[in-house]
């Protein structure tokens, strides 16, 4: 099993979904899809530290990304929360747009 | 069987943890107990804010009677050590401080805004900033910057109403997670490398085991970042303006003392623990061949500066005061350095005289936002004779943050220039040092001419202060001078409690 | 056969997920990232994980996608048209495209050079066992404080959200 996928074919997997996930965060104003990119990214690390744990036989990294997800639903529902309730305020959820503040 | 002998021994170690982490026990019966309290008694807002101030209470007397231990708990999960110790103490306290803050901040307490959450998230937040300065695996670690993140963005968007708090909050939420996920890849690929997520366990094995030191400088600078975002340090401080100006000023406070003395215990102990090579006794920073030091000092120049600087043409006290948090991020990242003994020796005794210091403005800039309304440095005219009693002490903290002679704010400084100066490579650090204070002068000043040499027109009203509101503030500007005089109880105290627990 | 699923979810992941990013259209991104939740998924059963695997598919395509979808909806108004998702100038674009090329670069560097600890897959037996295991006894801490932290953000979530 598994002897042609080496470990690195995963981890570059997880580098390219990194990676998109920050394109995400940095050129999307929207900010429900710049929470998508957010779990994008966290995705990436997750699938990095189950190879870590799974070709190391050490079930270190599995625990670490059951916390990672316990996190991400909390983030994700902190963070829409606050999305409600600017939307309330403002009627926009792009990022740009909730703009008082300067230098 | 095997695993049987394994559960008795873990059960015993659990019994013993429990023992060392009473004050952490404490804090969560607290958080639970507040949110409790708030739903029995509807009636008496305040309720919760009570229940927090008791546990405080209890939590230090916990804190301050335990025996000076140094040891890991649950599976060397956490350290209680001296190090741990003398961070936890200034959170609680400022945590506390700004409890009894909020209690006369009049803009927390509009009408029909519900106070219940707010001082039990307070409770939680000083929760996981106790486990953040004791934490001692990277999970812990990870697992207590979130929970501190959690409550802070609630926190920060508590008055919901006001459109420039909820902005603030979702400006840090976003910024917040970005980074927050940065740094676990970072804490990722730290796994994948040394194949343990304990520091000890990383620290050893990096001493033993031969490492490509840019792998190892990817994962570390994005660790740091993480870290970094939380204590502000430039370029990851764009938040830091916005939510500070945002938020309420009690959370400003807190964010600016509290959260900020918590990420610092990490930052120490993760370089300390996980990269300085303490078990040969040799060099410090001997494990990474890297210029660690010089990284550590350009960030410094760079947070210092930029503080400053953009400081100068602030017109809005909070946001000035978040730019001058952001410089004294700067100063104590020069007291890390050079990472002996003085130098976080230095660190800890510029926190201690920070945390009076920085409240003590906040709470001046509290009190007059109660009566006018405004926290723009245009309306501060006049205020030296308007409201005498808390102008003084006001500043007494404007000296002290700039760091002159009889306030604690330079023995502070003086500390951490000492510590520096020990090491001829960075005087010229030091020198930057001094340039910047010179150049934080000139903002101070500014405050401090508004308030005084400002001609008045108006008729000459006069504020009227509560006497608790007095008393708290000359509970802040009595120890600023205090300490500027007798110093050397906290010189003692703090040399004390460098010590890291090292397995 | 374990080569071609793996080169199927790879392919299924980076699409769904260049979808997600790029799409116009909130509700294609939103469904695009059902795709790549289930393509991780399924990478992770190649790797023998098979409690993440589920734990995955409940968790974020269960709650935080479902959360994620709810919140698209309540902030666009639905009579309205306008489920657009805006993209950015061209000041952002370009900062972004130095930051994601140096990030890559740097990723790929390491991963092309390192020599990682260990090559050897070995199969678990169960892992659900082992990670039960665990969690009651080393991360017993982590664990609890994962508890607190969710009552944390319950709290947190509910008083924000709520109107008045």
């Amino acid at each position: 099993m598994l002897e042609t996928i080496q470990m690195e074919y995963y981890l570059i997997l997880s580098a390219v979904l990194f990676t998109i996930g920050t394109i995400g965060v940095l050129t999307r104003r929207n900010a429900i899809i710049i929470f998508m990119s957010l779990e994008l990214m966290l995705n990436a690390v997750n699938l990095s530290l189950v190879a870590f744990s799974s070709y190391y036989g050490d079930s270190a990294g599995q625990i670490f990304v059951f916390f990672i997800m316990a996190l991400a639903a909390a983030e994700a529902a902190v963070g829409l929360a606050i999305i409600l309730s600017l939307f309330r305020l403002k009627k926009t959820v792009y990022v740009d747009e909730v703009n008082i503040f300067k230098w | 069987m095997f695993e049987q002998d394994i559960i008795n021994k873990f059960v015993t170690n659990v019994g013993e943890s429990i023992q060392l982490m009473q004050p952490e026990v404490a804090l969560l019966i607290t958080f639970v107990l507040a949110l409790v309290f708030d739903l029995i008694f509807k009636k008496t807002r305040s309720i919760a804010g009570y229940v927090a101030i008791l546990g405080f209470i209890v939590t230090g007397f916990l804190l301050c009677t335990a025996d000076s231990a140094n040891a890991g708990g649950f599976a060397q999960m956490v350290a209680i050590d001296p190090f741990s110790n003398f961070f936890k103490l200034i959170i609680l306290l400022a945590s506390l401080i700004v409890v009894v803050m909020s209690l006369f901040s009049k803009e927390l307490y509009t009408e029909s805004r519900t106070l219940g959450e707010y001082y039990s998230l307070i409770a939680g937040m000083t929760l996981a900033m106790f486990l953040l300065s004791s934490s001692n695996n990277l999970i812990m670690m990870y697992l207590s910057i979130e929970m501190m993140s959690l409550s802070s963005y609630v926190l920060a968007g508590y008055t919901k109403e006001i459109k420039r708090a909820s902005e603030a909050s979702l400006k840090y939420v976003i910024y917040g997670a970005i980074s927050s996920g940065i740094m676990i890849y970072g804490i990722s690929l730290i796994f994948g490398l040394t194949g343990t997520l304990n520091l000890y366990e990383i620290n050893s094995f990096l001493a033993n085991a031969d490492i490509n030191l840019w792998a190892l400088l990817v994962p570390t600078l994005m660790i740091i970042a993480g870290i970094g975002y939380k204590i502000s340090i430039v370029p990851f401080h764009f938040w830091t303006p916005d939510v500070y100006e945002g938020a309420p000023v009690t959370i400003t406070a807190l964010l600016s003392v509290a959260s900020k003395a918590a990420g610092f215990a990490m930052l120490i102990r993760f370089i300390k623990v996980g990269f300085v090579d303490s078990m040969f006794g040799g060099d410090f920073w001997a494990v990474l061949h890297l210029d660690w030091q010089h990284i550590i000092a350009l960030l410094s120049v760079l947070t210092m500066t930029l503080g400053n600087l953009v400081a100068l043409w602030q017109t809005n006290v909070k946001r000035l005061l978040a730019y001058s948090s952001i410089a004294h991020a700067g100063y104590m990242l020069m007291g890390l350095t050079v990472m002996n003994d003085a130098g976080v020796a230095a660190v800890l005794i510029y926190f201690f005289v920070y945390l009076f210091m920085n409240l003590g403005a906040f709470f001046f800039v509290l009190l007059i936002a109660n009566k006018t309304g405004s926290e723009d440095i245009e309306d501060y005219q006049g205020l030296g004779y308007k409201a005498p009693a808390i102008s003084v002490c006001m500043v007494i903290f404007l000296v002290s943050l700039t760091g002159l002679p009889p306030t604690a704010g330079f023995i502070g400084k003086l500390y951490i220039f000492t510590a520096l100066l020990q090491n001829p490579d960075f005087i010229w650090l030091a020198v930057v040092g001094v340039i910047n204070s010179v150049i934080s002068l000139a903002f101070y000043v500014k405050v401090f001419r508004n308030m005084y040499l400002r001609k008045v027109d108006e008729a000459k009203e006069t504020f009227k202060f509560s006497i608790p509101s007095i008393v708290l503030m000359f509970a802040l500007a009595i120890p600023t001078l205090l300490f500027g005089i007798y110093f050397s109880p906290i010189v003692n105290w703090a040399e004390q409690s460098v010590g890291i627990f090292l397995r | 056969m374990e080569d071609l699923l793996f080169y199927l979810f790879a392919f299924v992941v980076i699409g769904s997920a260049s979808v997600v990013v790029l799409s116009k259209n909130i509700m294609y991104s939103a469904f695009s990232l059902l795709f790549t939740f289930f393509g991780v998924a399924g990478l992770y059963v190649l790797l023998f994980a098979d409690f993440v695997a589920l734990t995955q598919i409940m968790v974020y395509i269960g709650g935080i996608l479902v959360l994620i979808i709810f919140g698209v909806l309540l902030t666009t108004k639905i009579t309205g048209v306008d489920i657009k998702s805006g993209t950015t100038g061209k000041v952002q674009l370009i900062t972004a495209s130095v930051v994601v090329v140096i990030i890559a670069i740097s990723l790929i560097l390491l991963f092309t050079n390192v020599e990682w600890v260990n090559q050897e897959f070995v199969q678990p037996n169960t892992t659900i066992d082992s990670i039960g295991f665990a969690f009651m006894t080393k991360y017993l801490l982590p664990f609890e404080i994962a508890a607190v932290l969710l009552l944390i953000a319950l709290v947190g979530a509910t008083l924000i959200a709520r109107r008045k």
